[in-house]
């Protein structure tokens, strides 16, 4: 059975695409000021940060029975808590800046194996949260996911000026009054719910292609940062597309998948983008 | 008697324990021009944070308008370097000279209709109208360092900072914008830092070297040596006097 009659039949790959869609819309909006603010790098760390978050909310339900405590809202809670102390660290001790995005980046893994190795029974779905698996994504998931869209867009809407002046220049929002700190803090949280977001689609390991990418790509393509959010977005979609098209026909893993697409897709761009400068 | 709109009193400054300023008294009244120069880590930038309060002073006084600094931001216009900023930034610049009037800005984050026209007209008056749509990033280092000084005035500052506006700037450019800075000292007070005396030392009224003191010097005053990078002060032969 081909990728498209599939797609007709088996309502799990419509629930799929409709995850990746809802997570490339947040990756459009907020890679791009992940890219344009370059901190690629914080991202990265909030993303591998909420493991911590993930592998403690599934310890605590499995060994004291909090059912209502699920790894999506370990690794929001994870992702929050990393955002505001990397956000506090930058704003603080600039100069100690990429040393603490190291250590929050690995302790927040190692946090996350502890709990792992604590937990008892097979982690599948932990590994899922790893490495990613839209194929398993439920009703509720892909209503939290189209909630958040709605967040980040409420939020985009109203500060996106805010936003655009902290990313260009932050000393100059700072003597017009602008709350900088606050706004950099609110950013931030942003990204670390893009993140829980983008983790159903490609896992926590290769969250950083999807929220990245896009937005570089896009970046090379305009110089308005509401069409670079609009271009990611449609990018983003595409690459989740292709990525579920190849993963199904090559029996690969769609996270991955989907990752190996993005990137292959930035390669192509780079290369295009030294002829046209040539 | 012309106002005195900045007034620093002994001020002193250092980072961890390293003095950066010492006993600087400073004042600056309405209309004047003044350059401020000195070797690289004397002091200047420093001294342009506290003015613009985005460091504390430590010891001694600053005033503006009679008020402490961030009181008093809104009589003020800065003017950073162009290259401090990244110029890959996707933005065009009617966008950045709007950022000048960020405070403008409504709970919605919708600009009054006023701050486009004020934009426009700032433009204008950099002679940057044509540019307006012109993405931020593809402007020469002159017309980048002019959208800038636009942001800055577009609120009508009546004290304009500018750090270094005309370094990197062909001669042509820096000719240009000193004449246009010339303009502007006809309605606001001017306070630049530079480093290329040669060029300034016509246009301004008075001259602060910045090393750890400031010392205060007419233009008359100026050595040829400050041009190498040789500052003393304070001046002692008449000698080494630029008579003009």
């Amino acid at each position: 059975m081909s990728f498209f009659s599939a797609l007709q039949d088996n309502p799990f790959l419509l629930m799929a695409l409709a995850a990746g869609f809802a997570a490339s819309f947040a990756s459009g909006i907020i890679g791009s000021y992940v890219v344009v603010k370059r901190i690629v790098s914080m991202s990265g760390s909030i993303a591998h940060s909420v493991l911590g978050g993930m592998g403690m909310f599934l310890w605590l339900r499995r060994t004291y029975g909090m059912e209502f405590l699920t790894p999506l809202q370990g690794a929001l809670a994870a992702g929050l808590l990393s955002a505001i102390l990397m956000g506090w660290i930058h704003l603080k001790y600039k100069e100690r800046e990429d040393t603490v995005i190291a250590a929050i980046w690995a302790t927040g893994m190692s946090i996350g194996v502890v709990f792992i190795s604590l937990t008892p029974g097979y982690n599948v779905e932990l590994m899922h949260f790893l490495f990613g698996n839209i194929l398993w994504v439920s009703h509720s998931d892909i209503a939290l996911l189209l909630s958040l869209d709605l967040l980040i867009a409420a939020a985009v809407a109203l500060f996106y000026r805010r936003f655009l002046a902290i990313c260009f220049d932050e000393q100059q929002a700072t003597l017009q009054k602008a709350p900088v700190h606050t706004l950099y803090l609110l950013l931030l949280c942003l990204v670390a719910i893009a993140v829980v977001l983008l983790i159903q689609v490609v896992g926590a390991i290769l969250v950083i292609t999807m929220l990245a990418i896009p937005a570089a790509i896009a970046g090379t393509l305009t110089h308005a940062l509401w069409r670079m959010m609009g271009i990611a977005i449609l990018l983003g979609a595409l690459f989740t597309f292709l990525g579920m098209y190849f993963s199904y026909e090559l029996n690969w893993p769609p996270g991955a998948t989907i990752s190996l697409v993005a990137a292959v897709c930035y390669c192509i761009n780079l290369v295009c983008q030294r002829k046209r400068a040539s | 008697m012309k106002e005195k709109i900045l007034s620093i009193k002994h001020l002193c400054f250092q980072y961890d324990s390293m003095p950066v300023l010492e006993d600087v008294t400073v004042d600056l009244l309405e209309g004047e021009f003044i350059g401020m120069f000195g070797p690289n880590g004397g002091g200047k930038t420093t001294l342009l944070k506290l003015i613009l309060g985005l460091l504390p002073s430590q010891k001694g006084e600053v005033l503006l308008f009679g008020k402490p600094p961030k009181e008093a931001r809104h009589l003020i216009g800065y003017v950073p370097q162009a290259i401090r900023l990244d110029r890959a930034f996707p933005i065009c610049v009617l966008e950045v000279v709007m950022m000048g009037a960020l405070k403008q800005l409504d709970w919605l984050g919708r600009y009054p209709t006023s701050v486009r026209r004020k934009a426009l007209d700032a433009l204008e008056q950099v002679g940057m109208t044509h540019k307006a749509k012109a993405p931020f990033g593809t402007l020469s280092g002159g017309e980048a360092q002019r959208a800038l000084i636009a942001r800055a005035i577009i609120d009508a500052p009546r004290l304009l900072l500018l750090d270094e506006p005309t370094s990197n700037i062909d001669p042509e450019g820096e000719r240009s914008i000193l004449e246009m800075l010339s303009q502007l000292n006809k309605t606001m007070t001017l306070l630049m830092v530079t480093h290329d005396l040669q060029t300034i030392v016509d246009k301004v009224g008075k001259l602060l070297c910045v090393q750890r003191r400031v010392t205060c010097l007419k233009t008359t005053e100026v050595c040829e040596h400050f041009a190498l990078g040789l500052y003393h002060t304070p001046l002692t032969s008449k000698n080494h006097f630029r008579h003009q």
